[in-house]
C-alpha cells in the first residue's frame, strides 16, 4: 500500500456544503437555550419542589409518646397503671435466610414459643411481623443482645392492675393497643387515652438527630382518674363474697358498699372474676359484672319499701297489729310464710318477714299507684346514671297493668326486678332520714343533699324496725357485726327458671349500719347456694356483717354498740398511757 | 481605604468563624438537651415502674398474707381498741 502523507490526506481536499454547518451551529445554540431556560427554572419558579425534595432527606417526623391515663382508688392508690414494654419485629426482607440454628433457638426461646412457628413467622411474605407484642424491658433487652439483623423492637405501653381480680369489675381493662375494653376504662376512654404528639427534626447522615425544627403537635398525656372505690374496702368485699360463695357452693356472688353521706360507691365486689392481667380463656361468666348487669327479683329485700309506703301515708304505725294467718289468697295461687305466724305488728312484719304481712298491708292499704311511685322514687325501673357501661335499669310494669294479684306479690318482691346496685341504693333512704342520695364512681368527698322520698320520722321509724331483724327474734342475727349496730332486711328470692320458680333460690341481705348514725348502704347477693340452708339470713347476713364491721373500722367510725370501751375526751398523751395500761379486753357477749 | 479594607474583612471574618463556633455551640446544646429529654423520660418510666412495685407490695392481698402467716397478727375487734375523741 502506497503510504499517504498527513498533508496529502484526501479528506481534507472534501468540501462540505456551506448548510451543515449552520444546521450544527444552530442546533447547539438550541439546546443551550434550553439548558439555560431549565436552569432558570431549577432556580426561580420551580425551586419549592427540590427544596422539599432536599429537606425530606435530612428532615424527619418523629412521634412524641403519650401515656394513658393512671387510675387510682380514693386513697391515691394505683389500681391501673401503663409502664413501657416492647413489641419484637422482624422486618423479613433484612433477616438473613442462613440465620443461626443456634440463634433461633435462643430467640424463640426467649420469645416463649415454639422453633417451629418462630420460623414460619420469619418466612411470612409481608415485610413487617410481630413476633411478639407486649415484652417485658428486659427480656427485650435479651433479644437486643442476640444481634440478630431484622429484628427489631417497637416502643409500646402495657397497662397492669395490681389490685388483680378483686377489683377486675370496676376498671375492666385494655386491648393491645392500650384501648378500653370493659368497665371504666372503657367508660372513660376519652379522657384516659393519651394523644402522641409529633415533631419535626434535622438527621445527620447517621440517621442523629441534630436539630429541632418544630414540634408539630405536642403529646397530649391522658388525664388520670381518681375513683370513689377503696380498694381496701373493696378487696375485704371481694374476699367476703369468694369465701361465702366456696362455703355455700354457690354459683356467683355479688357485693356492693355505698357511703350514704357522700353518695361515693366504695366497693363493686362480683365473684366469679378474673385476672385483668392475664386474660387467657376467658368466659362470659366471669366478665360479668354481676353487681350491675344482672336482674333480679328483689324479693323480701322491697318489703321495707312497701311499709314505708303505708306508713309515709299515716294509715299504720310500726305498732299496728295485723291477723296474718297460715295463708293468704290473691289471685289464684295462696301467699304462705316460710314459718306460721298467728298475729304479727308491722315492726314484726319486717322482723320476720312474713309475705302475707307484707301482701296484706298492700292490699289494705294502699293503691297500686301508691306502690308504684315509692318503688319509683326509690330506683326501680331506672338504670342508675353513675357513667358505668351496661347498668340495668330492671323492670317494674306500669301500675295500671296490675291485677290484684301482681300487686300483693310485687309487696314482697316479686313481679318486679333491679340490680343489687339498685336495691342498695334505695336503702339510702333510710340511711339518710327519708333522702335518696345522688351516686358517684369518682371520688368527690363533700355531702351530697339528697331528694326526699319519705318523712324523717317514717326513716327513723324503718330504722328501728330494720335493727329488729338482726336482733334475736328477727331473721338475720348473723348480720350482726362487731361493736355496730347495724340493720337490714333479708331476702330470698325463687329464681325464674324459665316460665317457673324452680328450686333454685337467691340469698340476700341489704342493710345500713351504724344504726345511730349510719355511715355506710351494703348489700349482697348469693346466687343459687346448695348443700345446706339457702336463706338470706344464713348465707348472705354473714357475708354483710364481715363487710360491715371491717368497712367501719376501715373508715374510722366510732363504735355505736354497747362493747365497753374506753372513750378518751380531750386526750394528752398522758391520758392515752394510763388507759391503754388499765383498759382491759372485754369480750363480746351476744 | 485600603486600611477600612483590611478593617472590615478581618471583621467579617471573625463575624464568620463565631458564626461556626455558635452552630456548633446550639449542636451540641441540642445533643444535651436530647439526652437529657431521654433520661427524663427513662426517670420517668423507672418512677412508674417503682410506683407500681410498691403498690404491688403494699396490696391489701399481701399485707393480709403477711400479717397472719408470717407476723402472727390477728384483726382488730372493738372491745380491745382504745377511741380517742379529738380535742375541741
Amino acid at each position: 500500500m502506497r503510504p499517504v502523507g498527513f498533508s496529502t490526506t484526501p479528506n481534507l481536499v472534501l468540501r462540505l456544503p456551506m448548510w451543515r454547518s449552520r444546521l450544527m451551529l444552530f442546533l447547539l445554540f438550541f439546546v443551550f437555550t434550553l439548558l439555560l431556560i431549565r436552569a432558570f427554572w431549577i432556580q426561580g419558579p420551580g425551586n419549592a419542589f427540590y427544596e422539599a425534595k432536599a429537606v425530606r432527606g435530612t428532615q424527619r417526623e418523629l412521634e412524641l409518646p403519650a401515656s394513658r391515663g393512671k387510675i387510682l382508688d380514693r386513697n391515691g392508690m394505683v389500681i391501673a397503671t401503663s409502664l413501657e414494654a416492647k413489641s419484637v419485629i422482624a422486618y423479613n426482607d433484612t433477616v438473613p435466610d442462613d440465620l443461626s440454628a443456634e440463634k433461633v433457638q435462643k430467640l424463640a426461646s426467649l420469645l416463649q414459643m415454639s422453633e417451629h412457628d418462630l420460623r414460619k413467622k420469619l418466612k411470612e411474605e409481608r415485610k413487617q411481623v410481630f413476633l411478639k407484642r407486649q415484652v417485658d424491658p428486659e427480656l427485650a433487652q435479651q433479644i437486643k443482645k442476640l444481634e440478630i439483623p431484622g429484628i427489631g423492637l417497637n416502643n409500646e405501653y402495657r397497662r397492669f392492675y395490681p389490685e388483680g381480680e378483686a377489683m377486675a369489675h370496676v376498671v375492666g381493662f385494655t386491648n393491645v393497643e392500650d384501648r378500653g375494653q370493659e368497665g371504666m376504662e372503657l367508660s372513660r376512654e376519652k379522657d384516659l387515652a393519651g394523644h402522641p404528639g409529633q415533631r419535626r427534626v434535622v438527621v445527620d447522615r447517621l440517621g442523629r438527630v441534630v436539630e429541632d425544627v418544630a414540634i408539630e403537635q405536642f403529646p397530649q398525656n391522658g388525664k388520670d382518674l381518681q375513683l370513689s372505690i377503696d380498694s381496701k374496702i373493696q378487696y375485704l368485699a371481694y374476699n367476703a363474697v369468694k369465701s361465702a360463695v366456696e362455703q355455700h357452693h354457690a354459683k356467683a356472688g355479688g357485693a356492693v358498699v355505698l357511703d350514704t353521706q357522700t353518695g361515693e360507691i366504695l366497693a363493686l365486689a362480683n365473684y366469679p372474676s378474673y385476672n385483668p392481667n392475664d386474660r387467657r380463656g376467658l368466659v362470659g361468666e366471669q366478665l360479668r359484672n354481676r353487681v350491675l348487669t344482672d336482674m333480679f327479683e328483689p324479693g323480701s329485700t322491697i318489703k321495707p319499701f312497701t311499709v314505708s309506703a303505708a306508713l309515709e301515708k299515716g294509715v299504720i304505725t310500726p305498732n299496728t297489729s295485723m291477723a296474718i294467718g297460715a295463708s293468704y289468697l290473691v289471685g289464684k295461687k295462696p301467699i304462705t310464710d316460710t314459718h306460721p305466724n298467728g298475729t304479727l305488728t308491722i315492726a314484726q312484719v319486717i322482723q320476720k318477714s312474713s309475705n302475707i304481712g307484707a301482701a296484706k298491708i298492700a292490699m289494705n292499704y294502699l293503691s297500686p299507684e301508691e306502690m308504684w311511685d315509692m318503688y319509683t322514687a326509690v330506683g326501680f325501673g331506672q338504670a342508675p346514671k353513675i357513667g358505668f357501661p351496661g347498668a340495668v335499669a330492671g323492670t317494674l310494669h306500669p301500675f295500671k297493668n296490675w291485677v290484684p294479684s301482681d300487686q300483693a306479690r310485687v309487696a314482697f318482691g316479686y313481679g318486679l326486678s333491679g340490680s343489687l346496685f339498685q336495691v342498695a341504693r334505695a336503702y339510702t333512704i333510710f340511711a339518710r332520714d327519708g333522702e335518696l342520695v345522688p351516686l358517684t364512681i369518682e371520688r368527690s368527698p363533700e355531702f351530697k343533699t339528697g331528694t326526699r322520698v319519705i318523712s324523717a320520722k317514717t326513716a327513723i321509724e324503718m330504722r328501728q324496725m330494720l335493727e329488729t331483724v338482726t336482733l334475736p327474734g328477727g331473721t338475720a342475727v348473723k348480720a350482726q357485726a362487731d361493736g355496730y349496730r347495724v340493720g337490714g332486711k333479708t331476702g330470698t328470692a325463687h329464681k325464674l327458671v324459665g316460665k317457673a320458680y324452680g328450686n333454685r333460690y337467691l340469698a340476700y341481705f341489704a342493710g345500713i349500719a351504724p344504726i345511730s348514725a349510719p355511715r355506710i348502704s351494703v348489700a349482697v347477693m348469693i346466687d343459687e347456694p346448695t348443700g345446706g340452708s339457702y336463706y338470706g339470713g344464713d348465707v348472705a347476713a354473714p357475708v354483710f356483717s364481715a363487710i360491715v364491721s371491717e368497712t367501719l373500722r376501715t373508715l374510722n367510725v366510732l363504735p355505736d354498740s354497747s362493747v365497753k370501751q374506753a372513750v378518751l375526751d380531750d386526750a394528752g398523751p398522758a391520758e392515752i398511757h394510763a388507759a391503754s395500761v388499765s383498759a382491759q379486753p372485754v369480750v363480746l357477749k351476744r | 481605604m485600603n486600611r477600612a479594607t483590611l478593617t472590615l474583612l478581618s471583621l467579617l471574618l471573625i463575624c464568620a468563624l463565631s458564626l461556626v463556633a455558635a452552630q456548633q455551640r446550639a449542636r451540641k446544646l441540642f445533643v444535651a438537651l436530647e439526652r437529657t429529654q431521654v433520661e427524663e423520660y427513662k426517670l420517668n418510666q423507672d418512677w412508674l415502674r417503682l410506683e407500681y412495685e410498691q403498690r404491688n407490695l403494699s396490696k391489701s392481698a399481701r399485707i393480709r398474707d403477711v400479717a397472719r402467716n408470717q407476723l402472727r397478727m390477728m384483726p382488730i375487734s372493738p372491745e380491745r381498741t382504745l377511741y380517742l375523741k379529738e380535742a375541741k
